[in-house]
């Protein structure tokens, strides 16, 4: 499902860019943003599985702020192609739960940190005609995410039961945006949006050779604050 | 270039265009061993199964009934207990190369003695049916023997090491090597070698081995402590002192008073585990196995139906194990009246228990076992042969009472001090056939040197053991006021352990 949801999109932005191929050229087509990330997370995740876990142990994660960067390809007056990425924020994952697994605190402590790579690809539609300063917009497309840099701190070792080694299997989901573009001049802007993903993964947790698992919807919500030039 | 990358995966824009494996670094696990040698630990650091303070480990042992009437002997726990899963390399009955799978509990705490420098308590559990059982497991309710371990000795200072036992757990062995003296001490000293390499590398590792060893263990693990003190010593490691409790320690005079009649409570179990044991480890029990079983359970038995992931009650309910009845209630009738009446059901109704219509073994290799104990006698039993010097049989040609005599501990002495502590009711390892043999046995060795706790015995004020005596008598008069004496034989083995288990830790205190 999520494959092909991948090629459609896929499939459409390159469709597009071939059709607008010859477009005017006074216009203005490519536009860079940077700005701010601020990613809250609705996270769903199952109760932890496997060897020595009490019922009801899960996960949660806290929000993050990090840059923004985004490429931007105008397709049409209305349509654009946009390539969204942040610096790779450094997620905590902490406990949720019991107050402690035996005598040992688990219910909010930082027990994994994990950066994300997360570029989305956007089809977006803006509204209005291209003279008009304020311009509302929608897109949806693709967003695929990588976790690296998985850690088990010590708390979430002492938790564990020892080292511990985290994979979270990477993740390809549909992608939503909308938001405001304010034209400042013919190439600053000023653009502010919200977006949301659907990141899915199953988190491992490997201790001496126990497994713990589960599944993690983490359900990212970002809001961005970004400006963007024009060339 | 080094540094060029590193930015831009920082910067995470090239994702698509490299592969990502260079950003960053993930967190690592356990180191996997990847040595057969025995005593090689499967991971390094192990596992933490769950860590518990001085007042967590008390708390949850108060709220349980029977964890309230251990914390009544053994005392408040004084440490908090690390409780480490470990997996090692060990040998099967056979020499066979294969793993097993112990628990290490380590004090922690600011205690005095609950860290820094203590000493090690090599324990050996007794007869487990379950074949998942994990000693190192708190948080199973049902792990009975490893909380008293735990409160016992950990929660008092003593590092404690309790194998499992191949055959048990995550062990990749397929059978029980039960009652095989020497792969049981293997077994425990590949442990042990585990365990020390382990502890510095834990998460308790405040705590260190202070050079001290001890042994002890209940049941089987009396018989397996004796032997793995017998074989450290063989090997010139020294042993501090160690406390055998309750175990069938002459193991051909126990099979003699069994094959004569004299039925443990027990004794199916233990008959299909022996016979899993040595078939496998010797291969001289049998070339069919209805030679020695009878055709309903032989295959079962054939099979290492013990132990088994299906709990015992069920592999009884559902036919495939006789619960009682060793031996056939119709007796074999061999025309000497002497020899039948020996072979008959006994008047004594805890042995009688041990005979019923569907029976394990058969009336035909009763009658050869015994046979060949009547032409080749075991020196304590039936009756005690001082002019045999109460040893096992010279030359046994039953291949069971063989194998029995292979594993029949009669055959040392210790050079350090041991306990000896058991019940002399015990229905289910007979004290006078086991413990009394080896205290008779061993009767010219130094005074001291080993010394005899019989928690059944009338208390002597001047003793330190007698407050346990006291509770033990006390706890076994509870049980006949509310169960009456069924539940006094079904109870008593057990009950006794506690008491013999505080008597050990107070003895090796003293060193």
């Amino acid at each position: 499902m999520i494959a092909r949801f991948a090629k459609i999109a896929f499939g459409t932005v390159a469709a597009t860019l071939a059709v607008c191929a010859h477009a005017d050229e006074d216009v203005l087509s490519n536009n860079f943003r940077v700005g701010a990330y601020y990613i809250t997370y609705d996270t769903q995740a199952d109760d932890l599985r496997g060897a020595y876990v009490p019922p009801g142990a899960r996960i949660k994660l806290k929000d993050v702020i990090t840059p923004y960067f985004a490429y931007v390809r105008r397709l049409t007056p209305h349509f654009s192609a946009e390539l969204a990425l942040g610096v790779p924020p450094l997620t905590k994952t902490y406990g949720k739960g019991p107050a402690k697994l035996g005598s040992v605190p688990y219910n909010d402590q930082e027990i994994v940190t994990a950066r994300w790579l997360a570029p989305t690809l956007l089809l977006n539609y803006t509204f209005f005609d291209e003279s008009v300063r304020l311009r509302p917009y929608i897109g949806a497309g693709i967003n695929y995410t990588r976790f690296y840099s998985r850690k088990s701190t010590p708390a979430g070792d002492a938790a564990a039961g020892g080292p511990t080694s985290i994979s979270l299997t990477t993740s390809v989901g549909p992608a939503a945006t909308i938001g405001l573009s304010y034209r400042i001049t013919r190439s600053f802007f000023l653009y502010g949006s919200l977006s949301a993903s659907q990141v899915d993964t199953n988190l491992t947790a490997n201790t001496a050779g126990v497994l713990r698992k589960t599944h993690v919807s983490f359900g990212p919500r970002a809001a961005v604050l970004a400006v963007g030039y024009s060339f | 270039m080094l540094r060029l990358v590193t930015g831009l995966c920082s910067l995470g824009i090239i994702a698509g265009v490299i592969g990502l494996a260079g950003c960053g670094s993930d967190s690592e696990s356990a180191t996997v061993g990847v040595s057969t040698d025995r005593g090689t630990l499967l991971y390094d650091p192990p596992f933490r199964i769950a860590s518990l303070t001085a007042a967590d480990f008390g708390a949850e042992l108060g709220a349980q009934a029977a964890g309230a009437s251990l914390l009544a002997v053994a005392g408040q726990p004084a440490c908090g207990v690390d409780f480490y899963h470990i997996e090692y390399n060990t040998v099967g009955g056979a020499g066979e190369k294969t793993t097993a799978s112990g628990a290490l509990l380590v004090p922690t705490g600011a205690g005095t003695g609950c860290s820094g420098p203590r000493p090690i308590v090599l324990y050996a559990h007794g007869t487990q049916t379950d074949k998942t059982a994990n000693l190192a497991d708190i948080t199973n309710t049902s792990n009975s023997e490893g909380a008293l371990i735990a409160a016992v000795f950990a929660a008092h200072g003593f590092i404690v090491v309790a194998p499992n036992y191949a055959g048990y757990d995550t062990s990749t062995l397929p059978y029980h090597p039960f009652l095989n003296g020497d792969q049981q001490s293997k077994d425990m000293i590949d442990g042990l070698t585990a365990a020390r390499s382990a502890l510095p590398h834990t998460m308790s590792s405040a705590t260190s081995d202070n050079g001290k060893l001890f042994i002890t263990g209940y049941s089987q693990g009396g018989y397996v402590a004796m032997a793995t003190h017998k074989a450290l010593q063989a090997a010139g490691v020294a042993v501090t002192a160690s406390a055998p409790m309750s175990g069938p320690y002459a193991l051909e005079a126990f099979g003699d008073a069994i094959f004569y009649g004299s039925v443990d409570i027990g004794s199916t179990v233990f008959g299909s585990m022996v016979a899993s044991s040595y078939q496998h480890s010797y291969g001289n029990l049998y070339t069919t196995p209805t030679q020695v079983f009878e055709a309903t359970y032989a295959a079962n038995v054939a099979a290492d139906i013990l132990p088994n992931a299906t709990p015992v009650g069920t592999l009884f309910s559902t036919g495939k194990l006789p619960q009682t009845a060793l031996f056939n209630s119709t007796t074999p009738v061999t025309g000497n009246a002497q020899l039948d009446a020996a072979l008959a059901v006994p008047a004594n109704p805890v042995f009688a228990l041990g005979f019923g219509p569907s029976n394990l073994i058969t009336n035909d290799y009763r009658l050869s076992y015994v046979l060949d104990a009547v032409n080749n006698p075991d020196g304590a039993v039936p009756t005690p042969r001082p002019d045999l010097g109460l040893a096992p049989a010279a030359a046994p040609a039953n291949t069971l009472r063989q194998d029995l005599k292979t594993n029949d501990l009669r055959n040392w002495a210790p050079h350090s001090p041991m306990l000896l502590c058991g019940g002399d009711q015990d229905p289910t390892v007979f004290y006078s056939v086991n413990t009394g043999t080896m205290q008779a046995f061993w009767s010219s060795l130094p005074a001291g040197l080993v010394t005899v706790l019989d928690v059944n015995a009338a208390p002597n004020p001047a003793s330190p053991f007698a407050p346990l005596q006291v509770g033990f008598q006390a706890t076994l008069a509870s049980l006949l006021a509310s169960g009456g004496q069924e539940a006094v034989v079904e109870n008593y083995h057990t009950t006794v352990a506690p008491f013999c288990t505080v008597a050990a830790r107070g003895f090796f205190s003293q060193f």
